[in-house]
């Protein structure tokens, strides 16, 4: 019995050392709980993989000095960051360091708050063009190059710049950081960046059907209004493609409301089914779109009549482009030109057709309609833009804000496609009628478009951070259902060629550090003041023969041995 | 190198107490005990007057500076003047002469407080990346505490301990104790009444404590007993009587260790306070 107690006993005490020792390490563990001398939000540049190279920037965790563009030449920067504002940016320096290797810890880019979703819309800034076209050529640059090391984007504020400002100036005198005249250290940290597993890609289409005639059991025609909706860029967590494609999106959703409208009432139904397509996958080659009409059962492809492709409609002045792989002495072509061209005259507007021919053997994509080309299905883009783009190019980047989308341009794009459409559907061709007239009940309705702009403007949507369930694919399902008869949604994967890679986005802590020679230099001068106080006190309290008695060894012990 | 400046801090805060221990008599006879005790008292000093304080105080939302409360807070203050009268008077202690007692009640005290008030921000705030002077400034602050608290502690015995005393001395005697006694409160109105800098206010801390150190240092030596090492001897001084050398003499007075197996020689015995 008295041996159970003792262990009773025993057992307690051990449990409260555990519990003791938890204590310790839960203490211990509490090191990064200090605050920064600023933190901010910060977007990585994107990573992926492309047929098996390694592109963008393979690392996300950073932990060291800050540097500006004043640094001292010659000095080594491989365990520096570089902050680099956007307007003081040289583009060939940073394509020198990129293709050359040049070792680097980091880069920081400093956008300014003009092309912030969140609260820059409201400032104009005169240079805005300039700055546009320099971070579409920064953001080429960067999306085509494999960087060894962190590239991060943040926003212009107060705390970064007084922090900026401090680092240029000491930059500039070329000091060394001490603990008064500051120098920063940028800590970031995030995991290794892992694989995104299986990244789906979500196709929306609505179904609107025409008016059967009794008695007719032919299969209806169909028209397709395509436009895809998810964008690439270099920051996936910025890259809302306000224009590429945010304003094809825009339109088809204002169409497909125009047409349901007309479409709600039998006397006005047409005899035309329409389809309307909200396609992912656009900047990977339309894989989507080609998924998407592969999916289609054989009849219903064969009686697609035409489909227009919506792309980039929302930064124009008076010309568009209507491109099509089919040659324009093709007659299906001829009608569609003719019918867009004759509404095109009426509202001022002046549309050109642009041929490109298909290439089999070649697997790029410029256009959503050579996805149909390829399956037989005649069909043509209306766009902005006069020259193709090439790949993971004008697909929604960083410079593609809510400020360069111009809201009317949407609107006339509308009413051009509407009327076309229309004309078409009500066999109305080449007669003067106005079905969409302003002033209406079927007038275009800017503020809608407006909304919906202003909506997908704040909204990243690169199409591998997508999950099946994102609120954005589900708002625009749930829009297109309250449209259309019926709504279905195609869950794809993209295999093989692309591979992306998480954490897009993170939170950057600014420290002020002293430097390892102010921490010796105070060791020092504690160390004097100690001994200065212990010579101080043995001598008051006791004299100053036992303070020198104290550094030398006693003689009588000797001669007493 | 984060860790470093913690250790730089941890010794400018409690590198003086341990020093103080070591180059003073105070270590030769053993005091350790009457400083744990002191250090004791003073943790039981701050409980009573955290819950005085929880109890009688309201909390201000700005961080301005109220009459009213601050008075309260130097009242619920004295009751450090209480806890410490309880350390000096009514522990037992061994033979220790009163000098070494009221230093290592004093040194007690502080490392107590210098514990208890500064070991925890140091030890969460030290050890980030973010440089700051702050703790610095709280090391040299430490000090400044370790020197009131010795004074006032030296103040204390002379007041409470100390039979005879001049006469003239009284009034100072109390004067001072009372200013020392309020300093806590001083160096708050500093900080929030007229806005002060935290490294002006340590700096000021550092002044006073120095000034009142030596104002007491020189009434406590005016209140000494005069003291013979021999009946014969005509030197007649007013030092520590232990580990005196007689200088007429030229003998080696028997050494007053600590009561560890050595006796004391028995004509000195009358003579220790």
């Amino acid at each position: 019995m008295a041996l159970s107690k003792n262990s009773g006993g025993h057992w307690g005490m051990q449990e409260s050392m555990y519990s003791v020792i938890a204590l310790v390490f839960i203490l211990v563990a509490c090191v990064e709980l200090c605050d920064a001398a600023a933190a901010i939000d910060v977007y990585r540049l994107i990573q992926y993989d492309m047929s098996g190279s390694a592109y963008g920037s393979r690392f996300a965790a950073l932990n060291h000095h800050a540097a500006s563009l004043h640094f001292p030449p010659g000095s080594d920067l491989s365990r520096a960051v570089l902050i680099i504002p956007l307007r003081e940016l040289n583009i060939t320096f940073v394509r020198e360091y990129i293709n050359q290797k040049k070792p680097l810890g980091g880069l920081l880019f400093l956008l300014p708050e003009i092309f912030s979703f969140e609260n820059g819309g409201k400032k104009q800034v005169h240079e805005k063009e300039q700055l546009k076209n320099l971070l579409a050529e920064l953001e080429q640059l960067l999306i085509h190059a494999n960087i060894p090391y962190p590239v991060y984007f943040a926003f212009e504020n107060d705390e970064i710049d007084t922090v900026l400002a401090d680092i240029k100036k000491n930059d500039a005198i070329g000091q060394p950081a001490t603990a008064t005249t500051g120098g920063y250290k940028l800590v970031i940290p995030t995991p290794e960046p892992k694989k995104v597993a299986s990244p789906t890609f979500t196709n929306i289409q609505g179904w609107l059907s025409g008016l059967k005639a009794d008695g007719d059991t032919n299969q209806l025609p169909t028209i397709a209004i395509v436009a895809s909706y998810d964008t690439f860029g270099a920051a996936p967590a910025l890259s809302v493609g306000s224009d590429s494609n945010g304003s094809g999106v825009v339109a088809l959703l204002e169409i497909a409301r125009l047409f349901s409208l007309l479409y709600s009432n039998p006397k006005t139904r047409g005899r035309y089914n329409l389809l309307f397509g909200l396609t992912s996958g656009g900047p990977y080659n339309y894989n989507g779109t080609q998924k998407w009409l592969r999916s289609f059962d054989q009849r219903l492809r064969e009686s697609i009549d035409y489909a227009i492709c919506l792309n980039s409609i929302g930064s124009w002045d008076n010309e568009l482009w209507i491109h099509v792989s089919k040659p324009p002495e093709n007659a299906y072509i001829k009608q569609i030109f003719e019918g867009f061209s004759n509404v095109a005259e009426e509202l001022d507007i002046k549309v050109g057709l642009k041929h490109k021919k298909i290439n089999i053997s070649n697997p790029r994509v410029a256009w959503e309609h050579e996805q149909f080309s390829r399956l037989r299905v005649t069909a043509a883009t209306l766009s902005e833009i006069s020259t193709a783009p090439e790949l993971l190019q004008g697909t929604g980047g960083l410079f593609d804000s809510r400020q360069f989308v111009n809201e009317t341009a949407i609107t006339r794009g509308v009413k051009l496609v509407a009327e076309s459409l229309a004309r078409h559907i009500y066999g109305h061709q080449g007669k003067n009628v106005q079905i969409f007239a302003d002033g209406g009940s079927l007038a275009v309705n800017p503020a809608y478009i407006q909304s919906w702009l202003d909506l997908l403007s704040q909204t990243p949507r690169v199409a591998p951070f997508l999950s099946k369930n994102d609120p954005c694919v589900m708002a625009l399902k749930k829009e297109l259902a309250d449209h259309t008869d019926e709504v279905n949604m195609q869950h794809e994967v993209l295999e093989g060629v692309f591979t992306f890679y998480d954490s897009t986005s993170a939170r950057l802590n600014i420290y002020q550090v002293a430097s390892v020679t102010f921490d010796l230099l105070l060791l020092l001068m504690l160390g004097s003041y100690l001994i200065v106080l212990f010579s101080f006190l043995v001598i008051t309290t006791r004299g100053l023969d036992d303070l020198i008695s104290l550094f030398r060894r006693p003689p009588s012990r000797k001669n007493n041995t | 190198m984060t860790m470093f400046h913690f250790f730089n801090c941890a010794i400018l805060t409690f590198g003086p107490h341990a020093v103080y221990y070591s180059a003073t008599p105070l270590s030769e006879y053993d005091t350790l005990g009457t400083s744990v005790k002191a250090a004791l008292v003073y943790l039981g000093t701050a409980l009573v007057k955290l819950v005085c304080l929880a109890t009688f105080l309201q909390v201000s939302e700005n961080d301005g500076f109220d009459p009213y409360q601050e008075l309260l807070k130097a009242l619920i203050g004295f009751i450090d003047v209480a806890g410490l009268y309880f350390a000096l008077t009514q522990l037992t202690h061994r033979n220790i002469s009163q000098n070494h007692k009221f230093q290592a009640v004093g040194l007690g005290w502080a490392f107590a407080d210098s514990v208890l008030h500064r070991l925890a921000p140091l030890w969460v705030g030290a050890r980030g990346l973010e440089f700051t002077w702050d703790y610095i400034l709280q090391g040299l602050e430490a000090n400044a505490n370790l020197v009131l608290s010795i004074s006032l502690a030296a103040l204390g015995s002379l007041i409470w301990l100390r039979k005879n005393k001049p006469k003239t001395l009284i009034p100072i005697i109390y004067a001072c104790a009372g200013i020392v006694a309020t300093m806590p409160s001083i160096t708050s109105y500093l900080r929030r009444g007229l806005g002060w800098h935290f490294s002006k206010v340590v700096g000021f801390e550092l002044f006073t404590s120095l000034v009142m150190a030596f104002i007491s240092w020189q009434l406590f030596s005016a209140c000494q007993r005069p003291y013979r090492c021999d009946a014969h001897c005509p030197v007649v001084s007013y030092e520590i009587p232990f580990g005196h050398r007689c200088k007429l003499q030229k003998t080696q007075i028997v050494y007053i260790y600590r009561s560890r197996g050595m006796t004391l020689a028995p004509r000195l015995v009358d003579l220790i306070g």
